[in-house]
């Protein structure tokens, strides 16, 4: 490929197992294998979907990308250096680079901390600038996802805010790093419509803003193609289909992708009574 | 005749700031086999309504106006005796989260026989079980699967179960609250088709609740709209979705995304939530529609008949401004 030299991200050989532990019911024997042999690369600046039904591995790669697990084998690599087995000061680099917003609002916010400490706790660990400049720059990043007039919602607490204005606060932790790549882990499927296509706008606004790079992990094909730029299908911990956008919806390839497709709620009047 | 008719409900919470009244003087009837789909966004009152018909609202919750009529009874001034008596057997529910639906340490088969045996005290257990491998049958779980326990089934299977359940007794009326909100959409679509054929085959009546419209269009025949506590627009599916009348409906709508959906996609602005303790006295969708004019939050909108059987609850000048825009 000519544009290889602008992966951000590539996951190479990358296999995940899972050894369920030995109990009193099961001996323990029978690994789960959750991914396999995965190579994939992602484009710095591009909304990448990975779609595929629940069990299907998806939100393990997720959390393989932003290091809250290890793969069993294979490599991966942020801006072509390996970066599989980082401890230490060298994987805090890495949480300042790669963030994550994570599915449901409302258990990723912790309860006990306003919203200002949950968006300055990144700052605070990683000792970016001085206690003011923090303060400027948590209302600054309330503003950008959207929360007007950022000094309003800098005291409040979680339970005071509605679904989507907690998957905001969520965002803005997740970007007040201004991180290179962010994996958004079905973002949006505690939400209703109307809240949910907001948030997708906001997600490419910041995308422009920031040129940041998004992985978009979800089940739901729609959302993948209003966002996406490129889509990967996966299957049983494969990968069976990766395609720019258009070509995954027009002329997709895979059994798999097409029953996807098919079962697609949506209204079709042509054959309604 | 219809089955169940509900006039002018108001539902309200008692909470520390006041009465929240969740359901406000909404009126829907549903004939016999016939499927209606509620549909609305988180905290429009959709599962309020579900569980008021099923008797099972919380102790905060009272009934502050209107009539519920079921085959010909007020099911207001039931006592608990008489909804122990019609809950299964008459009305049944598909509850939301499958996974926690199902009482861990009990056969899944039990558990659906608790319903049989509480409203056929005189089956012997033979009958009760061939009404167990009956309904494994009409739900596509094979029937040595009725022994097993909940964490043995997958998802898929326990929201089969959780049917199976719910027509044990073969009700007149189920009402499906959510049901395939935890599944993905491989699951959603069996689930869906095999709820649609069922009722059908047994001419049951259907109340479907959702928040996804794709999926109350792929099941329902009638659908009303919700939107803070009423209901806003009603009609028939083709009706509501191809010429949707009242605004929120239209945002609804234009902001669901389908696999063919273009570039056309309005985004909502919508940011305020109305308050349901301290409703003001109009319009509700007054303070997020964009074609409100400034009598919109002061005089209460009033019913419109579109069709014979489409009518949206907005004012006049909100139709027609919307329809020129």
């Amino acid at each position: 490929m000519a544009e290889k030299h602008t992966h951000i991200i590539e996951l190479k050989g990358i296999i995940k197992e899972y050894h369920p532990q030995k109990s009193f019911f099961s001996k323990g024997e029978n690994k789960i294998v959750a991914l396999n042999n995965i190579n994939l690369g992602i484009k710095k600046g591009e909304i990448f979907g990975l779609v595929g039904q629940s069990g299907s591995g998806k939100t393990t790669m997720g959390r393989l990308l932003v290091k809250l697990e290890e793969p069993t084998k294979g490599t991966i690599l942020l801006n072509k250096r390996p970066v599989t087995h980082l401890a230490g000061k060298a994987l805090n680099n890495y949480r300042s680079r790669v963030q994550m917003i994570f599915q449901d609002p409302y258990q990723s916010l912790n309860p006990h901390l306003s919203i200002s400490e949950t968006i300055l706790e990144p700052l605070k660990v990683h000792k970016i600038g001085t206690i003011v400049q923090r303060r400027e720059k948590v209302i600054h990043t309330l503003e950008t996802v959207g929360l007007l007039p950022g000094k309003d919602y800098y005291n409040r607490y979680p339970h005071q805010l509605s679904g989507g204005q907690r998957q905001r606060v969520a965002i803005a932790r997740a970007i007040v790093l201004e991180p290179e790549f962010v994996v958004a882990d079905e973002p949006t499927s505690m939400l209703d419509a109307t809240i949910a296509i907001q948030l997708f706008k906001l997600l490419t606004r910041i995308r422009k803003e920031f040129n940041m790079t998004f992985l978009f992990i979800t089940h739901n094909l729609a959302a993948a193609k209003y966002l996406c730029d490129r889509i990967a299908v996966i299957h049983e911990g494969n990968i069976v289909e990766v395609d720019s956008t258009n070509e995954i919806i027009g002329n997709p390839q895979h059994p798999y992708t097409k029953k996807l497709i098919q079962v697609q709620p949506g209204f079709h009047f042509n054959h309604l009574s | 005749m219809a089955i169940l008719s509900v006039d002018n409900l108001s539902i309200g919470y008692q909470t520390k700031k006041g009465m929240l009244k969740a359901v406000n003087d909404i009126s829907f009837s549903i004939e016999q086999g016939r499927s209606l789909g509620f549909v609305g966004e988180s905290g429009c009152g959709k599962t309020t309504i579900g569980m008021t018909l099923m008797g099972l609202l919380p102790d905060n919750a009272s009934i502050l106006s209107g009539n519920i009529n079921f085959m010909e009874k007020d099911l207001c001034d039931f006592s608990e005796d008489q909804w122990r008596n019609i809950r299964g057997k008459d009305v049944a529910m598909i509850f939301q989260a499958a996974m926690n639906a199902l009482n861990p340490v009990f056969r899944v088969g039990e558990q659906i026989a608790e319903a049989i045996v509480t409203h056929n005290p005189a089956f012997s257990k033979n009958e009760v079980n061939d009404r167990l491998k009956k309904l494994y049958n009409m739900v596509e779980i094979p029937e040595h699967r009725i022994s097993d326990f909940p964490h043995e089934y997958s998802g898929g299977m326990k929201q089969r179960a959780i049917i199976a359940m719910a027509l044990a007794c073969s009700p007149k009326l189920i009402i499906a609250d959510e049901p395939t909100t935890a599944l993905d959409v491989i699951v959603q679509d069996q689930i869906l088709k095999e709820i649609k054929k069922i009722q059908q085959a047994l001419n049951m009546s259907l109340i479907f609740i959702s928040h996804d419209i794709a999926v109350v269009a792929e099941v329902c025949e009638d659908i009303c709209v919700m939107y803070a506590g009423q209901i806003i627009e009603k009609g028939s599916k083709r009706e509501v979705f191809t010429s949707p009348k009242h605004p929120y409906t239209k945002t609804l709508l234009s902001s669901y995304l389908s696999l063919d959906s273009d570039e056309n996609i309005l985004i909502p602005d919508m940011m305020e939530t109305p308050d349901l303790i301290d409703a003001n006295p109009g319009c509700q969708f007054s303070c997020n529609c964009n074609c409100r004019s400034t009598e919109c939050s002061k005089n209460a909108p009033g019913w419109i008949d579109i069709s014979k059987t489409h009518k949206a609850f907005c004012c006049e000048q909100g139709l027609s401004r919307t329809n020129n825009g």
